[in-house]
């Protein structure tokens, strides 16, 4: 790998972000990092990031709207859209846990709370 | 005759908390003489006429309970009188006294109205018999009416609404509370069809439902539902109760529905609700946000660890993570009662979601040895429920099996159904549950606290959850238990004769 790939953190919750970003770093990935949906277009336009890990919950811009956002825009497209659903916040049941993430455009979700290392794999599955 | 059943005439005479007014219409003076003595020793109070004309004239003035009524007098015979007594007092008792005792006249004045007749000559004896059922008759009479009144003064105070109806739907009775909840203004709605007043297509269902229960079963409808009586004014939320009533060989004469305005209770529960849904959101975002850096430094991306530091931080982050399990429930349990759980009921195969969820904690079980069978009676078993929140129940129970179970047991789950009901079971050979604590299981964030149960984690709101929700959709819970033996949960719903 010559150049390091670029991954967006989004989420309102900054320690989140802290939190995510090192275990990212670790893996030799470069972390941009935004704490709402408008800062989060913006970084994703500005820096083209290969991945953007998105929280949906957030003020300003929810994360369906940026992940619908990206989707439809035909340079963008292409970005990996990985969404941090609350769904584990509703009952767990089986038939639940797997509608919410694949009824958007996103390619993945991980419920909350965030199991990292699951969450690595998804990264490390979307940046081969 | 002997003494002791003399006594008791006179007894019963005499005991009446009233004392009887007699009135004595009949030509033989002699025979007045003899009534006057012997009723006015048996406590009665006794007036005396000669013939019809004067008789009539005291009956228009006052209230007789009871008369003496000679057939054959002078003037207007008894047979005439009758007539007129009735009509100015039904409630008097009438006892005819007739020289010439045959059949046909005993008919024709018992058609009139008369209550009973004495054969001329009669003896003391005699009369006092004929008497003292008469005042027998009058008693019953006054104590049904007594109980009538003391029924609709009862029925009429009460805050809750009710409403009985005739097996024909017709309104038999209607308390203020009621009409009060409807907005209807009459006074009189009795013997109006009920669908006049009520326009809700629910309720009107319910009573007829009560009205055409088959004799075999007792059950209580129960539902609630919105009423909006003017734009202006809110919606009232009104839980029904409704039963159809019986007589004595157990057949339906009507319904009695029971209203009761819950508006302010679901407010509160509400708020409540509210409230600990924010709560729980609240707590649950920093939670997960100190999981994730506890997990960054136990990876040792904060710099190296050592053994010590590792086992603490991860006993640290354990115990976070059944924190957010409790908010997590507590969530549930709020949207739960929130009324999340009277949306979108559909039609349910039981068999499939068994089978989906047993696939589901298989291996789970298997972690602990645990062999986890499903017990099949048949292909599928339907029933209408809330998916989501039938499965959270069989969720819980499985998991619940699987958490106080000792290594190497076995839990079964069966799913049945009888002609009425749709039976779910879930038992273990685990640990169970101590007698003095089954009352207690349902209670919300109740847990059973002894050696066994101190390294199990849990929240104490599972069946509290479950209870919820089988509640929500009319079932009932029963739990059998036995300490070292296991647990068994039954569960039954209701078919969907009654789709809510």
């Amino acid at each position: 790998m010559s150049e390091k790939q670029l991954i967006l953190v989004v989420d309102d919750d900054p320690d989140l972000v802290e939190a995510v970003s090192m275990k990212l770093e670790s893996l030799e990935y470069r972390v941009a990092k935004a704490y709402d949906g408008e800062e989060a277009m913006e970084k994703i336009k500005e820096e083209k990031p290969i991945l953007v890990i998105l929280d949906v919950m957030m003020p300003r811009k929810n994360g369906w709207e940026v992940c619908d956002d990206i989707k439809n825009n035909d340079t963008l497209k292409n970005i990996v859209v990985v969404l941090l659903t609350a769904v584990a916040d509703s009952v767990k049941t089986t038939s639940y846990t797997h509608h919410d993430g694949k009824t958007t455009l996103a390619d993945d979700y991980i419920p909350k709370p965030i199991d990292l290392d699951k969450l690595m794999e998804i990264v490390q599955d979307h940046c081969r | 005759m002997n003494d002791n059943r003399k006594d008791f005439l006179k007894m019963s005479i005499k005991d009446a908390f009233f004392q009887p007014r007699v009135l004595i219409v009949d030509d033989e003076v002699r025979i007045q003489k003899v009534c006057r003595r012997l009723l006015a020793e048996e406590g009665c109070d006794v007036e005396s006429a000669e013939n019809g004309i004067k008789g009539l004239k005291m009956i228009k003035e006052k209230h007789f309970d009871i008369i003496l009524l000679d057939l054959m007098m002078p003037g207007i015979s008894g047979l005439e009188v009758l007539p007129d007594i009735k009509a100015h007092h039904p409630d008097t008792v009438v006892i005819v006294i007739t020289g010439y005792a045959t059949l046909e006249h005993s008919i024709e004045t018992m058609k009139k109205g008369a209550f009973d007749f004495l054969a001329k000559p009669f003896s003391p004896q005699e009369l006092r018999i004929v008497i003292s059922k008469a005042i027998e008759f009058i008693r019953t009479l006054q104590d049904i009416a007594t109980e009538k009144s003391r029924m609709r003064v009862m029925i009429n105070t009460l805050s809750n609404g009710v409403l009985t109806t005739d097996n024909q739907k017709q309104i038999a009775l209607a308390n203020p509370a009621f009409l009060k909840m409807i907005g209807c203004r009459k006074t009189s709605v009795i013997g109006h069809k009920v669908s006049e007043f009520i326009k809700d297509s629910k309720l009107l269902d319910m009573i007829d439902q009560a009205i055409h229960q088959s004799e075999e079963i007792f059950t209580e409808i129960t539902d609630e539902i919105d009423m909006t009586l003017s734009k202006d004014e809110e919606t009232m939320t009104i839980g029904i109760r409704c039963i159809p009533f019986r007589d004595r060989l157990n057949r339906n004469l009507g319904s009695i529905t029971v209203f009761n305005d819950v508006t302010a209770l679901k407010k509160i529960d509400q708020l409540k609700s509210n409230f600990v849904s924010m709560v729980a959101h609240e707590i649950k975002s920093p939670l997960n946000s100190i999981l994730m850096q506890l997990k960054v430094v136990l990876d040792g991306l904060a710099g190296e660890l050592t053994e010590k530091q590792k086992e603490i931080l991860q006993r640290s982050s354990d115990r976070i993570k059944s924190l957010t399990t409790l908010s997590s429930e507590l969530l549930d349990l709020s949207k739960i009662e929130s009324g999340l759980i009277n949306q979108e009921r559909e039609e349910l195969n039981l068999i499939e979601l068994i089978n989906g969820l047993v696939e589901f904690y298989r291996d789970k079980a298997a972690s602990k040895s645990i062999i986890l069978t499903v017990e099949k009676t048949k292909k599928e078993i339907r029933m209408m429920g809330n998916r989501t929140n039938i499965e959270e129940v069989v969720s819980n129970l499985i998991s619940n099996a699987i958490r106080y179970s000792p290594n190497g047991g076995t839990i079964t789950v069966l799913a049945d159904e009888k002609s009425d009901c749709a039976k779910i079971m879930v038992s273990d050979t685990g640990i169970g549950i101590p007698k003095d604590d089954l009352n207690h299981i349902f209670d919300r964030f109740f847990r059973v606290k002894n050696e066994t149960t101190r390294y199990i984690n849990g929240t104490g709101l599972g069946l509290s959850i479950v209870k919820s929700i089988v509640d929500a959709h009319h079932g009932t819970i029963e739990v059998e238990s036995e300490v070292n033996k296991g647990t068994c949960f039954s569960i039954y719903f209701p078919k969907s004769e009654y789709k809510i």
